[in-house]
């Protein structure tokens, strides 16, 4: 009940957080910018000289979902470092831990508050998903429990870093680093040298973050029924397991950290 | 039975991130609060009070000693169930609506969802912010917001109630209901521990006093004790010699020069011999009587004690 009653509050006071609000509503124009080929071509599919929409939506919205993707990682991160520094810096949690309760039911009330925030946001991108694929002509990925769970897991875990990092740091600094680790991520994987990373540290790198690509929706959007079949269940599971793992290592950790620290504003 | 709140012998250091320096807020501060008692927590500004306050309540630290409140360390659930809580300048979640807020804490609190139905509508007419409850608390004054803060440490029921400052922004009339419910509170037995700057309200209702300055413990102990202590012999005359105004001020008298005449404050053991002096002298002394001393007087004279060179 306690948990259930920060985790809604913490929700709530997203919704109405106006940086927040600002940011969806830039983003929402920039995807609807991106999506205005899209409909172009779907509405003069069937000209001569000019390709079929089918051939080329894929790859558009393939671009537009990662875009969307990429961004809810950027979100996930954020929210956890500002949920709880939010709350020290407005001192808001001082009559809150008053309260009978524990300071790792505060932060896991603020982790899942930042979950529910991610939930919508996926329940978003599967409502953008299926908008796209109709006005492209394309096919939606016909098991989308996968659009639902490999982006929450993988927020998840980026969510949990990112509370990890703001239970001993400012929440802009854990912010740059939680975008460093993105970057980085998203250049040690193998068979992409990186000039500027040798070999045995991009190798380490990959072993150690946690990879994007492993837990990326994306991989299935694209996919056709045939390719679907190639991945197994067990090969799901071993992903999601791999990501939540981490996820639950980083608030474990976070819930340590957050244990001894002052929760005063110095 | 067990004190409700007690300190021994804690220390607090504040470390400066960039450098070595830092500051003590809390030097071996070692006291204890009786359970029942309305205990007056005073000290001047940045003298460590809200520290106190803090680690009373689990938010730091010590960095040696120990703390305990309700018999359990400070943060422990078990004590925070029966504890009400008012920190200093008050922060509440402004998109909430009183009720909102007060349903919240009582969802933190773990209070029956019936009874909590029952008592919020109970505290918002207590701290008469009655009309309000639709009005987002981001648009409340100080003084309402201070009151939903009093409300809130209500809400369960506490045995001990901790306030920091609760009176601040508040107008004469909301300083008298926070007083009236304090008084309310004292007569159920429970246990106030109060920081506050206003001594003379605090006079009124106040068994135990705790004054600290410069993170030190300078002054513990019953308020009447206390102003007893501190009691004074006014002594009126006509006029005053030079030689009976530097007797007088050798032993610390202090002397008042009114259009009513002069005003000898004395302590009463020079009593006797102050008035013999003044007669001997040609003074003509036209009144004697005893003055108690006020909390004001007590923590001025306390705290410019405790500054004075050792």
């Amino acid at each position: 009940m306690r948990i259930r009653a920060i985790a809604l509050l913490t929700f709530s006071g997203f919704l109405r957080n106006k940086l927040m609000i600002l940011f969806l509503a830039l983003f929402a124009i920039v995807v609807l910018l991106m999506m205005t080929p899209l409909m172009v071509m779907r509405s003069q599919s069937g000209a001569p000289g000019l390709p079929h929409t089918e051939s080329m939506a894929p790859g558009m919205i393939g671009g537009i979902m990662s875009l969307l993707s990429g961004f809810g990682s950027l979100l996930a991160a954020w929210a956890a470092a500002d949920a709880v520094w939010s709350d020290i810096r407005s001192g808001t949690i001082l009559a809150v831990l008053a309260r009978p309760i524990e300071r790792r039911e505060f932060l896991l009330g603020k982790f899942l508050g930042v979950q529910l925030l991610m939930g919508c946001y996926v329940a978003m991108m599967l409502a953008l998903s299926y908008l796209l694929a109709a006005i492209g002509g394309g096919h939606i990925h016909p098991a989308p429990w996968l659009l639902i769970v490999y982006p929450l897991v993988r927020y998840a875990l980026y969510s949990g870093l990112a509370m990890l990092l703001a239970t001993v740091l400012h929440p802009v600094i854990s912010f740059a680093i939680m975008l460093v680790i993105m970057v980085l991520e998203s250049i040690v994987v193998p068979g992409h040298p990186v000039w500027f990373l040798p070999d045995w540290l991009r190798s380490a790198l990959f072993a150690v973050l946690p990879s994007p690509n492993l837990l990326s929706e994306t991989r299935f959007l694209t996919l056709t029924e045939a390719s679907l079949k190639q991945t197994s269940a067990l090969d799901h599971l071993t992903a999601l397991a791999y990501g939540l793992d981490w996820a639950v290592v980083f608030f474990l950790l976070a819930a340590l950290l957050f244990h001894r620290r002052s929760v005063l504003r110095d | 039975m067990p004190p409700a709140i007690e300190f021994r012998h804690v220390t607090k250091y504040y470390h400066s991130r960039f450098s070595n320096d830092g500051v003590t807020a809390l030097a071996d501060v070692s006291f204890e609060v009786a359970a029942g008692e309305v205990c007056a927590f005073l000290g001047p500004n940045g003298a460590g009070k809200t520290t106190c306050i803090n680690a009373l309540m689990g938010f730091l630290f010590a960095d040696s000693g120990d703390v305990s409140v309700l018999g359990y360390p400070p943060g422990d659930v078990r004590a925070k169930s029966r504890i009400g809580f008012v920190p200093e300048n008050f922060a509440f979640h402004p998109f909430l609506t009183a009720p909102k807020l007060l349903r919240f804490h009582a969802a933190l609190a773990g209070m029956d969802t019936a009874i909590a139905g029952r008592r919020i509508p109970e505290l918002i007419a207590k701290v008469q912010l009655c009309g309000y409850e639709e009005l987002r608390i981001g648009k409340y004054s100080r003084g309402m917001v201070q009151r939903l803060g009093i409300a809130q440490a209500l809400l369960n029921d506490p045995q001990l109630l901790v306030l920091d400052e609760p009176t601040s922004g508040l107008d004469p009339a909301g300083r008298r209901d926070v007083r009236e419910i304090l008084l309310a509170l004292q007569s159920l037995g429970k246990t106030v521990f109060l920081s506050s700057h206003n001594l003379r309200e605090l006079e009124q209702f106040a068994g135990q006093v705790i004054i600290i300055d410069r993170g030190k413990l300078v002054r513990e102990g019953p308020l009447a004790e206390l102003l007893g202590r501190g009691g004074r012999v006014a002594i009126h005359v006509d006029q005053l010699p030079e030689e009976m105004e530097g007797f007088l001020s050798e032993h610390g008298a202090a002397i008042e020069r009114g259009p009513q005449g002069i005003r000898i404050l004395a302590d009463p053991a020079l009593k006797r011999e102050a008035v013999e002096r003044l007669w001997a002298a040609g003074c003509d002394v036209t009144a004697m009587y005893p003055v108690k001393s006020s909390l004001e007087d007590l923590f001025l004279k306390v705290v410019s004690d405790a500054e004075k060179p050792q």
